[in-house]
Parts: structure tokens; C-alpha cells; sequence
């Protein structure tokens, strides 16, 4: 049986552990709004970029941009985006083992580039080509990184290294919910368009010219879909953080209530046999 | 009635201008152009330069542009800017900063810089120096 000292001390460090796992919570909570307002400023550009970039490739079939077409040869560069940091549940856990599948999948050609540490952390010791990789990129998430990155994705695959490009990401579902998403990156994802929006073509002015136009687009969509995955990445991550802290604050208080209550028993054992002692020590003076 | 235009103003970050307004005159990459009601469908690339506009109130409203896409349909404008920032936002003691560094990396031929995308951001970096002398603001 522990002594009251003991548990006392445990108590203690529960405590000061629901403490730090109570703040953790709140900073993840106040990071989440802030990174659900960056989806939701960056969401307007992104659709009427997507909606442009549609219409425009509604008017030519023609391949104009070496980024729009399709390659024969299979070797792909997977561009995983995680955390910086744990504690955040299964969040990185999840996406990794997903990516690791999924490496595997596409045989030992395939290169990765990592983005955030904990992806970095256990892929650089794994037997996988790891060609680049950026850290510390969620502290201060910023979209001049984001579009540097997508300017090294793109100067490989123009150089041949690769012939399509995926990123593995968490999709934001809810502050309970992330989704392991793979999306096609390069080359370029080609809505098929419905019958209806072909009838409602307008006859636009294009100024300089459509092809023109589209590379001044498209490297623009690239730029935005890393980003887009960034953000995503972002707030899911400072939710599963939200979620798993708020657990740990709750686990913390069943814990407390536990040793209050061995502490409680402990207590009340040591009183009974302190007056037990007494008593009897009493009697036997009596007799005496 | 009155012949306004609705316009849109996105970056990849914000949102930055939302309303009616009376005129636009953006910088084209085959040169300036204007927009006034009734505009034909227009799809054009933007240079680095100045973006004007003049709301409903007839106040005129200057912005610094990085480059993008401007769209005219229906009189509803949409630019789509690279950046975009007002004047407010720009602090000239950056800029010339900026555009000392930038010269003096051109300068030395640092290695592991790029001089085609160093002057890029030396030529934006004029852009906002320009636009503050010009409201002479400096």
C-alpha cells in the first residue's frame, strides 16, 4: 500500500500534467480558427482560378504546357505533408503508415519529399529516396514556401526526374475527423466538363492569347493546390491536437479522482489505527 | 440607374476588395487597358504595375499589383492578384531596404542567387516605391 506521501505526489503530477494538456488545448484551439480563416480567405482565389482554368481549357484540346500532359514512364514523386509536431493523436501516425503503403505500392523508383518533420523524422531512415525536404514549415506557415516548393516539384518534373506527382495530405474534416487524402498533383488534373457549361462558352477577348494565358495559369493553380493542402494540413492538424489534448485533460481528472479517493481511504486507515493504538493504549493503562 | 460594375479583388491569402465600382484601369500585359460598364467578356493577364479603380462614391483607390488575371463578364470584374497591396500597407523604409539588398546581391553576383529572380523582386519592389511617390507619400 503506497503511502499518503506517495500519493500525494502523484497527485501532484497528474495535476500538473491536466495542466500543461488544458493549455496545449486552448493554443491548439485559438491556432484552429486562426488556420480555418486562412482556408477560408484562400478559398475564393482558388475557386475562381479552378473555374478560369476550366473555361480556358474548354476552348483548345491542344496540349499547351508540358505540365498538362500525360507520361508514359512510372516513376512518381510522392509529396507528403505532415506535422512538425506529436501530440496531436493519430494524425501523423495515420498519414505515414497510409504513405508508406503506398509507397510501397509504386515500387522502389519512387521519391518522396517531405514536408513537416515528423514525415522527415522517420523516412530519412527508412530505405526510400528521399530527395527534399522541409521543416519547421508550420510555425510560420507561409505561402512563399509554399509556391518555393512548388517551383522545385516543377523543375524536377520538367527535368524529367519524375513523371507524376501525388501529395498525400490531411484533409480537415471536422476538429474530430481528418481524412488521408492522395491527390494528383502533376500533371495537371483535367476536369471533364458537364454538357451544359460547354453550351454556356462565351466569346471572350483573350488577351494575349488563350495558350499564353493558360501557362500564365497554371503554374498560378499549382501554387494554389500545394498551399490549399498546406492549410488543410494545418487545421487538421491543430484539431487532432484539440481532440487529443482534450481526452488527455479528461483522462487526467478520472486519474485524480482515483488517487483523491485512494488518498481518501489511505487517510482514514492511517486516523483508525492511530486511535486503534490510542485505545488500546488506554486500556491497558486501565489494567494496570 | 446607375452604371457601376461589380468587382472582386482575391489573392491567395485574402480577399481584399468587394463591392461596386465605377471604373478599373489595370495593367495589362499587352499594355494598360480600362473597364467601364458594358465591357465585352475579357480574359487578360496583368502586368507588375499600378491598379486603379474608382468606387461608387468616386473615390479613387490605388493598389500595387505583383501580376494576376483580371475577368470581365456580364460587368462582374474579378482580379485575381499574384500580391496586392494597398498603400497603406507598404512601409518605404522596407521597401528601400529591400531594394538596397536586392541591388547589392545584383551587385556582387552572390552565389546560390538567382539574378533573373532577384530582379523580379527588385522590379516589384519599384512597383510599391512608385506607387507611394505617386501619392507622395514618401
Amino acid at each position: 500500500m503506497a503511502t499518503l506521501k506517495e500519493i500525494k505526489v502523484r497527485i501532484h503530477a497528474v495535476k500538473s500534467t491536466q495542466k500543461i494538456t488544458k493549455a496545449m488545448k486552448m493554443v491548439a484551439a485559438a491556432k484552429l480558427r486562426r488556420a480555418q480563416e486562412r482556408i477560408t480567405s484562400a478559398r475564393p482565389y482558388a475557386l475562381k482560378l479552378n473555374e478560369l482554368l476550366t473555361q480556358l481549357l474548354s476552348t483548345t484540346d491542344k496540349i499547351v504546357n508540358p505540365l498538362m500532359e500525360k507520361r508514359v514512364g512510372g516513376n512518381v514523386l510522392v509529396v507528403l505533408v505532415t506535422a512538425d509536431r506529436g501530440l496531436c493523436g493519430s494524425f501523423n501516425t495515420n498519414l505515414i503508415k497510409a504513405a508508406a503503403t503506398h509507397l510501397q505500392s509504386l515500387g522502389s523508383s519512387a521519391q518522396l519529399i517531405c514536408i513537416g518533420k515528423k514525415g522527415f523524422d522517420i523516412f530519412k531512415n527508412r530505405d526510400v529516396n528521399l530527395v527534399e525536404s522541409y521543416t519547421g514549415v508550420f510555425n510560420n506557415l507561409n505561402i512563399d514556401l509554399s509556391n518555393e516548393i512548388v517551383n522545385r516539384i516543377v523543375k524536377g518534373y520538367l527535368n524529367r526526374e519524375y513523371d507524376r506527382v501525388e501529395i498525400i495530405y490531411n484533409e480537415f474534416k471536422s476538429v474530430m475527423k481528418q481524412i488521408v487524402k492522395i491527390e494528383q498533383f502533376l500533371p495537371l488534373v483535367r476536369k471533364e466538363k458537364s454538357k451544359d457549361e460547354k453550351s454556356k462558352k462565351l466569346d471572350y477577348i483573350y488577351e494575349p492569347d488563350v495558350e499564353s494565358i493558360l501557362n500564365d495559369i497554371i503554374p498560378k493553380q499549382l501554387n494554389i493546390q500545394l498551399w490549399k493542402s498546406m492549410l488543410e494540413s494545418n487545421a487538421a492538424e491543430q484539431g487532432a491536437r484539440m481532440t487529443a489534448m482534450e481526452m488527455a485533460s479528461k483522462n487526467a481528472s478520472d486519474l485524480i479522482k482515483e488517487l483523491d479517493l485512494l488518498y481518501n481511504r489511505a487517510r482514514q486507515e492511517a486516523i483508525t489505527k492511530e486511535i486503534l493504538e490510542i485505545v488500546s493504549g488506554a486500556e491497558a493503562l486501565k489494567e494496570s | 440607374m446607375e452604371k457601376l460594375l461589380d468587382l472582386e479583388i482575391v489573392s491567395p491569402t485574402a480577399k481584399v476588395f468587394s463591392g461596386k465600382i465605377k471604373t478599373i484601369i489595370a495593367p495589362g500585359s499587352l499594355g494598360g487597358f480600362q473597364v467601364l460598364f458594358n465591357h465585352a467578356p475579357l480574359v487578360s493577364t496583368l502586368n507588375v504595375g499600378k491598379l486603379k479603380l474608382v468606387d461608387e462614391n468616386d473615390k479613387e483607390k490605388l493598389y500595387a499589383i505583383s501580376g494576376g488575371i483580371l475577368e470581365v463578364n456580364n460587368n462582374k470584374v474579378s482580379v485575381l492578384a499574384e500580391t496586392i497591396e494597398t498603400p497603406e500597407e507598404l512601409n518605404i523604409e522596407r521597401i528601400k531596404a529591400a531594394i538596397a539588398r536586392y541591388e547589392d546581391i545584383l551587385h556582387r553576383k552572390e552565389e546560390g542567387t538567382d539574378p533573373e529572380q532577384i530582379r523580379l523582386l527588385l522590379k516589384l519592389e519599384y512597383n510599391r516605391l512608385s506607387l507611394l511617390n505617386k501619392l507622395g507619400l514618401n
